[in-house]
């Protein structure tokens, strides 16, 4: 019995991708069927960075075809990954070498939005992705502390800032262009929101498949510039177990709703603390919290992060966890959230239902 | 989200926006009534009381569109007014209660003693 294209495309339908919960098929990962003779050769194309689970999806596809096609021969499967360009709506310009923008934030201050933000980041670069990170904290900037970089930006052009470099990350944040570190920003509302777009606009990303935002807590300035005039594809937030930073992180929800912001879903920090002598785990902020909110608000609980003394010192250090400890379990929970989002944000770049209106001007 | 719309026509002739939704309705809102409720503070003033009423916007005419991320859109009037940033939500109240706001627009003008055309 020969065997056709059509053959394999069916037998994949039937075939779940673990990380998108869809079938290859309808996922439009199935590329490029060669049917010779006997054999099969074909390739999958992954929508989201995937490279320490290549290999498994590779043998997971060729065990499939082996199973379900009788009498077929050799089956070569090609698993690679290509991060698709989130489509942005009309008028909002997009930022000149990045795919896409994924805003990391929290109502509350102190629950770790930029140790998640960077360690997010730097678990899509371990997948094989090009990932920039971009520090939208004016007041507050850590991720040049956190990356552990100093100096400042080069120009090559006098009009555009190349972006720091550091653990394979693109970075650009406030605090490289000040002197000192106790240099403080005394800036109103219009000054720092100036001072986002053109660290966003004039830094020469290069060609990035996702720029992590690190925003500043609150619903203010910042985050209402970012809704207004920056084409996020979407927003993960951060929040802490308990009910006084669960409050806070209700409103953030509720403002990227309100300004039209897809919710990629909510982590949460801090959800128990390991004790570095005994090692026993206790949920001193509460249990549940963030799996009740997601609950509530019918979106994603992307994983919970414990309060760990090792993510602290890492972090302080400009090593963050996920490059510290690449192999632990800490990281291995970062890595599986920053999956989820990569999948989640392969979707909504797909996504097209809430494309900006057409307006159209006429002479009657 | 839940209301998105679908299409906004100006027509330039005739002065009205035409906007339709997801939810299937299309409404048509003249320049003038988007202009008189416009959500800007420089109508709707800081607080409670302090509403600014517009007067003389009968012939006013939009000069221009801009989209306000994905959730709104900020019309620039041609008498110069830019600030007010309307949501899908607010322009499809506009809509549904576009009678009662236009009547209660004029009662107001008529109380005041003042008239929508412009001096």
């Amino acid at each position: 019995m020969s065997i056709s294209e059509n053959d394999v495309q069916n037998a994949l339908k039937n075939l779940i991708d673990p990380n998108t919960k869809k079938d290859f098929v309808s996922g439009k990962s199935v590329k490029n069927v060669k049917i010779t003779g006997a054999d099969v050769a074909l390739d999958i194309l992954l929508g989201y960075p995937a490279q320490s689970v290549w290999d498994e999806i590779r043998a997971m596809v060729e065990n499939h075809l082996k199973a379900a096609l009788p009498g077929v021969g050799k089956v070569t499967a090609n698993v690679s990954s290509k991060v698709v360009p989130h489509a942005v709506q009309r008028g909002v310009k997009l930022v000149e070498g990045v795919k896409n923008i994924i805003a990391v934030a929290s109502g509350k201050g102190g629950v770790g939005k930029s140790t998640t933000a960077v360690n997010l980041a730097l678990a899509l670069s371990a997948e094989g992705a090009r990932v920039g990170i971009l520090d939208a904290d004016i007041y507050g900037p850590s991720q040049p502390t956190m990356l552990g970089i100093s100096g400042m930006p080069e120009s090559t052009d006098g009009k555009s800032m190349e972006p720091m470099q550091a653990h394979g990350l693109q970075a650009m944040s406030i605090g490289f262009l000040i002197d000192s570190h106790d240099t403080p920003m005394v800036w109103r509302g219009p000054m720092v929101t100036q001072a986002l777009d053109q660290l966003l606009h004039q830094t020469r990303w290069d060609n990035l498949d996702y720029l992590v935002l690190d925003l500043p807590p609150g619903t203010g300035d910042i985050q209402l510039t970012l809704a207004q005039k920056v084409p996020v594809t979407g927003a993960v937030i951060v929040t802490t177990p308990q009910d006084i930073a669960l409050m806070d992180a209700r409103k953030g929800l509720k403002m990227f709703e309100k300004t039209g912001i897809k919710i990629v879903g909510i982590v949460e920090n801090m959800s128990t603390h390991i004790c570095s002598k005994c090692g026993h785990e206790e949920h001193i902020f509460g249990a549940g919290g963030g799996e009740k909110m997601c609950a509530d608000y019918n979106v994603e609980f992307l994983g919970g992060l414990p309060l760990d003394i090792n993510i602290r010192e890492q972090t302080d250090s400009g090593r963050p966890t996920v490059v510290a400890d690449p192999n632990g379990n800490i990281a291995k929970s970062y890595k599986q959230i920053a999956r989820r989002v990569a999948v989640k944000i392969a979707e909504m770049a797909q996504d097209h239902s809430a494309a900006f209106p057409k307006i159209v001007v006429q002479n009657t | 989200m839940s209301i998105q719309p679908t299409e906004i026509k100006l027509h330039q002739q005739s002065r009205v926006l035409e906007i339709s939704f997801s939810d299937n309705v299309t409404y048509q809102l003249p320049y003038e009534y988007l202009r008189v409720y416009s959500p800007s503070a420089e109508v709707t003033g800081h607080g409670p009381g302090e509403a600014v009423l517009q007067t003389g916007k009968k012939n006013v005419g939009i000069r221009e569109i801009v989209p306000a991320g994905s959730y709104a859109i900020q019309i620039e009037f041609d008498d110069g007014h830019d600030s007010g940033i309307y949501t899908w939500e607010y322009l499809h109240e506009l809509g549904a209660r576009q009678a009662e706001l236009w009547q209660d627009y004029l009662d107001r003008l008529a109380a005041a003693g003042e008239s929508r055309e412009a001096r």
